[in-house]
């Protein structure tokens, strides 16, 4: 295509727009909100599907907490005869010198107040299997056997329900994503749609003097593009808004079971994303819209 | 220039909009089409631009077979030939220069082209006073010069006109009757479906007429009615 004929196509589809401004405008909303529902819920998923992912990991473990008088040989030797047990996968002393030092680090007004470490050494098992936490925990825990163990921390078994329920939510979550992927494209290409018939005549014009069939479609298709992208730079900004409002209020709730897991996503990623999904649905929707419209007329 | 072989054309409905149509139009010529509402005279058109396609028989338009165009060939079948309509099809939102523009853009033409095709097609129509005028600030005669402008201003070796006249008052039809002669004149093919007994008496062409899908009469200097039948005018 020619330069002169690639800009006369830009123009058109921006005059279009201008023209067409309230329209463009009840289009842009569809599309906006559409692609903040379905942002703001494949994020929401990806977040629960992170949290389900990484928490077996962190309840596949049980810690074992030596008396803080206990000498460093006592743990080595408890260290190599837990690693012999069958189903234990591996097992991490922590010293109490090195877990002080990172309190200290954290916390160094709470810790200066202290003298001396009052931390025992910590040993971590990891397990092969998670289920097998409950009853390795309870072997621990007899004194007989473990005398050297002074307490013994597994995660409880409402843990592991909320491990399940997250996984289940990931599935459902993840249905309801593919639900509304759907429905947002099939909203945006009703818009477009509706977009392209108001241009029937420019469209019937240009087919009777012979223009080519991708000189018709580009206006048409840069309209949608330009509707997803706005509709996906707005749609990005709320969900990054409402993100951080949700996580402030997790924060504030201050639960042991969330911590503070950093995403694998950042917010301008977030926002990358989003603001492309929109751009192709437009196009996408458009490209749909108008094959339906142009084989019409 | 036109040709069609025993074609017939019925809608999915089942009605038959033509029927076992034989017909040659020769490059130059001038010819109506008459004949009541919904005998066919729009469907005949649309036949050759390609905007519908015979249920039987071959059509040949400038030496080239419709019935066997690829889908992405009709756009250069649509450069050869202007249509022009009933309702005037003008975008209310161009100027005048800029609807005549459009038609030449749409195709690629370079601007050098339409710097000069524009103005000069629209001196052609005697608009060429009014070229910033819209569609609005224009008579419905005005306005129909614009949309014989614009199917002109590529130069096409044919040119159809669907009632061109339907909307316009009888002196008003004439100039662009005239127009359209003077456009035959200069080496256009045109073919003109009308339902305007004045128009067609007058200009002493040809005259195909058509009732029901069926081609009736074919006279090479022709008036509305047939001459056997001598009917009060209205
Ligand atoms: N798309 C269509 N589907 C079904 N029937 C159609 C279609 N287009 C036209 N027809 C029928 O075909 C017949 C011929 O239609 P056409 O438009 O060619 O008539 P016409 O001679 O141009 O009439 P008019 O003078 O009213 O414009 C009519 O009976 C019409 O109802
Ligand atoms: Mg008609």
């Amino acid at each position: 295509m020619k330069l002169h004929s690639l800009i006369f196509l830009i123009g058109e589809a921006g005059r279009n727009i201008r023209r067409n401004g309230l329209m463009s405008l009840a289009a842009l909303g569809t599309v906006t909100v559409a692609l903040t529902v379905l942002g703001g819920s494949l994020w929401t998923t990806f977040r629960l599907n992170e949290f389900a992912r990484l928490q077996p990991e962190r309840f596949n473990r049980i810690d074992l907490f030596l008396p803080a008088t206990s000498d460093r040989s006592v743990a080595d030797a408890l260290q190599k005869r837990i690693e012999k047990l069958p189903n234990v996968k591996n097992v991490e002393l922590v010293p109490k010198e090195e877990a002080w030092k990172l309190i200290q680090q954290q916390e160094p007004t709470l810790t200066q107040a202290l003298e001396t470490n009052p931390l025992p050494d910590k040993l971590e098992v990891e397990l092969e299997d998670p289920t097998q936490v409950s009853s390795l925990a309870q072997q621990f825990r007899d004194h007989k056997a473990f005398s050297q163990v002074e307490k013994v921390v597994d995660a409880g078994e409402e843990v592991r329900t909320l491990v399940n329920f997250a996984r289940i939510i990931k599935i459902v979550g993840g249905g309801l994503s593919i639900g509304l992927f759907v429905a947002t494209l099939f909203i945006i290409h009703n818009t477009i749609r509706l977009t392209v018939f108001a241009r029937r005549r420019e469209v019937r014009i240009m087919q009777m003097v012979g223009a080519t069939p991708g000189f018709i479609r580009l206006p048409l298709l840069l309209e949608g593009l330009f509707h997803g992208t706005i509709g996906g730079i707005i749609a990005g900004v709320l969900v990054l808004l409402c993100g951080r409002e949700v996580s402030l209020f997790v924060t504030s709730l201050k639960s042991p079971l969330v911590g503070n897991q950093a995403s694998l996503l950042s917010p301008a990623q977030i926002f990358v994303l989003i603001t492309l999904m929109g751009a192709c649905l437009g196009v996408v929707g458009s490209f749909l819209a108008i094959r339906r419209f142009v084989r019409q007329i | 220039m036109i040709e069609f072989k025993d074609v017939c054309v019925s809608y999915a409905s089942g009605w038959q909009a033509l029927h076992n149509l034989n017909l040659t139009v020769e490059k130059g010529e001038f010819a109506f089409i008459v004949g009541p509402t919904g005998a066919g005279k729009s469907t005949l058109l649309k036949l050759i631009y390609r905007d519908e396609k015979p249920t039987q028989g071959t059509i040949r338009v400038s030496d080239q077979n419709l019935n066997e165009m690829r889908l992405r060939d009709i756009p250069f079948l649509r450069r050869k030939i202007g249509v022009v309509y009933q309702d005037f099809g003008l975008l209310p939102n161009k100027t005048v220069y800029e609807n005549v523009a459009f038609a030449l853009q749409v195709i690629g033409a370079a601007r050098s082209t339409i710097r000069k095709q524009v103005p000069h097609v629209l001196e052609l129509v005697a608009m060429g006073h009014r070229p910033d005028s819209f569609p609005n600030q224009l008579s419905g005669g005005e306005q129909q010069r614009v949309a014989i402008a614009r199917a002109l201003v590529n130069d096409p070796p044919i040119l159809l006109a669907d009632e061109p006249t339907g909307n316009l008052d009888p002196e008003t039809s004439m100039g662009i009757i005239q127009l359209l002669n003077h456009i035959h004149v200069r080496g256009t093919t045109v073919l003109v479906a009308t339902h305007d007994h004045a128009i067609v008496d007058m200009m002493q062409r040809r005259v195909l007429a058509f009732e029901r899908g069926k081609l009736v009469r074919d006279e090479l200097v022709g008036a509305y009615r047939s001459a056997e039948f001598e009917e009060p005018r209205p």
